[in-house]
């Protein structure tokens, strides 16, 4: 199946090429693809989440919650810090002598506002808004209430199980279409994309892609080598279509199905786990995000000759964390949450321009690097867990039989 | 759980009163509190009436029934209007001058026939969606009654309700374990931005609740005795004396049952009638209940300046006869109610905290009055069907005495 979408990608980019701006007509074919993802993404999420938690030990998962929060909080920080350090260090954007209207707007909320935000004040609304961190909370509290309900509570384990097989199968049926939306998709993001916008961000966005591959190398092979023990190479060859559709939708959230096939059917991450670890992942372990926003606040700070002190710094990054971990996972929503950082430390909001324009360019590395953390970190998890299936782990012939069905 | 509260209502307020401005800073704990119970009422509003419509078995209560419900539904309005009345009477809550962090919703003024037309959903969803809890509450009520009708086709769904009603009790009563925080919070929070003086309309508040509830039990329950059931009213409060301790103690009508039916019986109430009628009783008698959400929703709106019309009172009225559908077996479910309807009128919830630090003390005076309420109407009942032995109860009150 990658083998098919990366072959996709590359007659998109082409077709983008030939065709320029006309193949936005082609526009339609990848929206109804990344619909048909996101219709799947509330019940998915809640489901799957449901599931995993009513069948699993609560007291575990609340461990391996704990030690997911952990994970990304410490993948955050060093993001950040990275991010921040090599901006700082390198003065990058300095030269582009941009100057402010002073027009500044919008108030940053609260850290507290934007953590009050994470509990749904009506569930149904959330799902109806496709809030993903407020439907997460609420799976989680219904998944233990179902939990604890024991025998009591069979109708609806087995009415969720029904239905998570079902969203399954759905996702199936659209995982199919995977190779002509992708094509479509690549074939208007090239097509679209003037070479004219990349120039004043150039070295902004080289050295994003530049990260993003140095921090995923030495950082998640570090992990999978020494706390899982296995071979990134194999882990990466593993996920390459959750990376590959993640890579032209943009959106970790749509990719979601491939990235649950891959984690079960390739890893061998037992299925109630990864359900429970692979959405909740989603919206924690944001990396690609945390390390754009990292470098883009010293960045347009640079730009303007604005004075960021050590102390902004640190501000910055502390929204950097709430925001990323609070905020619905949304395509371009990196975007948003920069409105957020920027208006906590002063940094022109006029800025956010500047890198919209690239944004998506931006997004499919930051979408890659999103699922790769949160791969990488369900994997340790269900290692310290148990839930790793080490016989079954990148077992060529698990592949194959799920191969299989897709076709 | 109650001792929790109560040492987070002090120290909320021992708080407020060190801290002043301060205390905003604990305030996101309180919000979060609130967001969960909201978060909690739509869903079971749904679950519990369709659990309570499908479930109730009109056969059982049969000939008894009809009166059953007719006292059930002259008390409910009796006691809501009785509470509205106090409220309005002495302006209680009215020097509070609260502020509403949402702003004040303002319901648009609605005349009564767009009113009774918007109770009906255009689209369930969206009335799930929006929260719309009159809409909820419509739609609910045709759904369990178009369900009940289907019969054993629609077992499923009917276990599906009850298992998500069981499942909503049961999350709210996670929910109900971060009381003490929110109440922490919230009240040192008010106290903090609005002085000590708040606690002195909630203190009234309180007192007007329980004298008004032993007004309306010697007068109401007593013209019952003496008008319908032509018997002592002495007699009866003397014979129920111990429920009422018990429940005083433990603040659960379900907790004091024994006791209850030992007591009637000791009336002179058939055994048989007395363990079925007791019971059954327990799940329509919320006189107690009723009072206090009468009370205690025009008590909020004076506290937030938000002026309540005719037709939201009456709607009112109309929630609480619904709202005892939900949460009737569930501690603080009178609060949950509250909340239900709070949300339906558009007032804040905010202001349940201020009601929820004296939650325990109120809710003895709601169980003392909800068994007793009980406890009259199975002694009429008893009466009309013949099951009562008039000899006992006209007996010394020694007997009573020797039987506990």
């Amino acid at each position: 199946m990658w083998q098919k979408i990366l072959i996709a990608i590359g007659l998109g980019v082409v077709t983008g090429l030939a065709l320029g701006d006309s193949a936005t007509l082609l526009k339609p074919v990848g929206d109804v693809f990344i619909n048909l993802l996101k219709m799947l993404v509330v019940p998915l999420i809640f489901c799957s989440m449901v599931m995993g938690i009513s069948k699993s030990d609560t007291k575990r998962l609340g461990k391996v919650g704990l030690y997911a929060l952990g994970f990304s909080a410490v993948s955050a920080i060093l993001t950040i810090t990275l991010g921040m350090g090599v901006v700082t260090w390198l003065g990058l954007g300095k030269g582009l002598h941009l100057v402010a209207s002073g027009v500044q707007n919008a108030q940053a909320p609260s850290i507290a506002d934007l953590l009050v935000g994470i509990v749904p004040k009506n569930p149904i609304a959330a799902f109806a808004e496709g809030n993903v961190i407020q439907v997460i909370f609420f799976a989680i509290l219904f998944g233990v209430s179902l939990n604890r309900l024991g025998e009591m509570g069979k109708p609806l384990v087995n009415f969720f199980d029904v239905i998570a097989n079902l969203m399954f199968r759905m996702a199936g049926i659209v995982m199919d279409l995977a190779p002509y939306g992708v094509f479509a998709l690549m074939a208007w993001a090239t097509g679209s994309f003037g070479l004219g916008v990349l120039l004043p961000v150039l070295k902004f966005l080289v050295l994003y892609v530049v990260l993003v591959f140095v921090y995923a190398a030495v950082v998640y092979g570090s992990v999978l080598v020494t706390l899982v023990k296995t071979s990134p190479v194999r882990f990466i060859k593993a996920l390459s279509e959750a990376l590959t559709v993640g890579f032209s939708t943009c959106s970790s959230a749509a990719t979601l199905p491939f990235t649950i096939r891959a984690a079960v059917g390739r890893i061998g991450i037992r299925e109630n786990f990864a359900n429970f670890v692979i959405p909740l992942g989603t919206s924690l372990n944001l990396n690609g995000s945390t390390l754009f926003l990292g470098m883009a606040a010293p960045f347009i700070a640079n730009a303007y000759g604005v004075d960021l002190s050590s102390q902004q710094l640190i501000i910055a990054g502390i929204m950097i964390i709430f925001a990323t971990f609070s905020t619905a996972t949304i395509p371009s929503g990196d975007l948003l949450m920069l409105t957020i950082v920027f208006s906590s430390v002063g940094i022109p909001f006029e800025g956010i321009a500047l890198l919209a324009s690239v944004d998506r360019l931006r997004d499919m590395f930051a979408t890659m690097m999103n699922i790769t953390a949160n791969v990488t970190s369900a994997t340790w998890l269900a290692k310290v867990d148990g839930s790793l299936e080490e016989t079954k782990t990148f077992n060529e012939v698990a592949t194959v039989v799920v191969e299989g069905e897709t076709k | 759980m109650w001792v929790k509260i109560t040492i987070a209502l002090v120290g909320g307020i021992i708080a407020g009163i060190m801290f002043g401005e301060h205390t905003t800073l604990v305030k996101p704990v309180g919000d979060v509190f609130i967001n969960m119970l909201k978060m909690i009422v739509i869903p079971l509003v749904f679950a519990s009436i369709v659990m309570g419509i499908c479930k109730s078995d009109s056969s059982r209560i049969g000939r008894v029934g009809a009166f059953a419900l007719l006292f059930f539904a002259v008390n409910t309005l009796l006691t809501a209007l009785a509470g509205m009345g106090v409220i309005y009477l002495f302006g209680l809550g009215k020097e509070l001058h609260l502020v509403s962090q949402g702003g004040v919703a303002q319901a648009p003024a609605l005349n009564f026939t767009d009113m009774l037309v918007n109770i009906v959903p255009k689209n369930p969803i969206a009335a799930f969606a929006e929260g719309n809890v009159i809409q909820v509450f419509f739609f609910a009520i045709l759904f369990a009654i178009s369900l009940k009708a289907l019969g054993s086709i629609g077992k499923p769904v009917v276990d599906f309700f009850e298992t998500l009603a069981h499942l909503m009790f049961k999350m709210a009563e996670y929910v109900m374990e971060l009381a003490p925080y929110g109440v922490f919070a919230l009240m040192a929070w008010a106290i903090g931005s609005f002085g000590v003086a708040l606690l002195i309309p909630v203190l009234k508040f309180l007192l007007a609740y329980t004298v008004l509830a032993i007004v309306y039990s010697a007068v109401v329950y007593g013209s019952v005795l003496t008008g319908l059931a032509k018997l002592s009213p002495v007699k009866f409060f003397r014979g129920i004396t111990e429920q009422i301790t018990v429940g005083l103690s433990t603040c659960a009508s379900a907790a004091a049952l024994p006791v209850s039916i030992r007591n009637l019986v000791n009336l002179g109430v058939s055994e048989n009638f007395a363990s079925f009628s007791i019971p059954l009783g327990m799940n329509f008698t919320f006189n107690g209940s009723t009072l206090f959400l009468g009370m205690a929703t025009p008590f909020i709106a004076y506290a937030y300046g938000i002026p309540l019309s005719a037709e939201q009172l009456v709607l009112c009225v109309i929630l609480i006869f619904f709202t005892n559908f939900t949460a009737a077996a569930l501690p603080s479910g009178d609060l949950l109610k509250v909340t239900v309807i709070f949300a339906a009128l558009g007032l804040p919830i905010e202001g349940i905290a201020l009601l929820a630090g004296v939650d325990r003390i109120r809710d003895m005076v709601t169980t003392a009055m909800n068994m007793t309420s009980n406890s009259t109407m199975t002694i009429y009942l008893a009466k009309r069907v013949g099951e009562l032995d008039e000899a006992i109860y006209n007996a010394e009150p020694v007997k009573v005495t020797e039987g506990t």
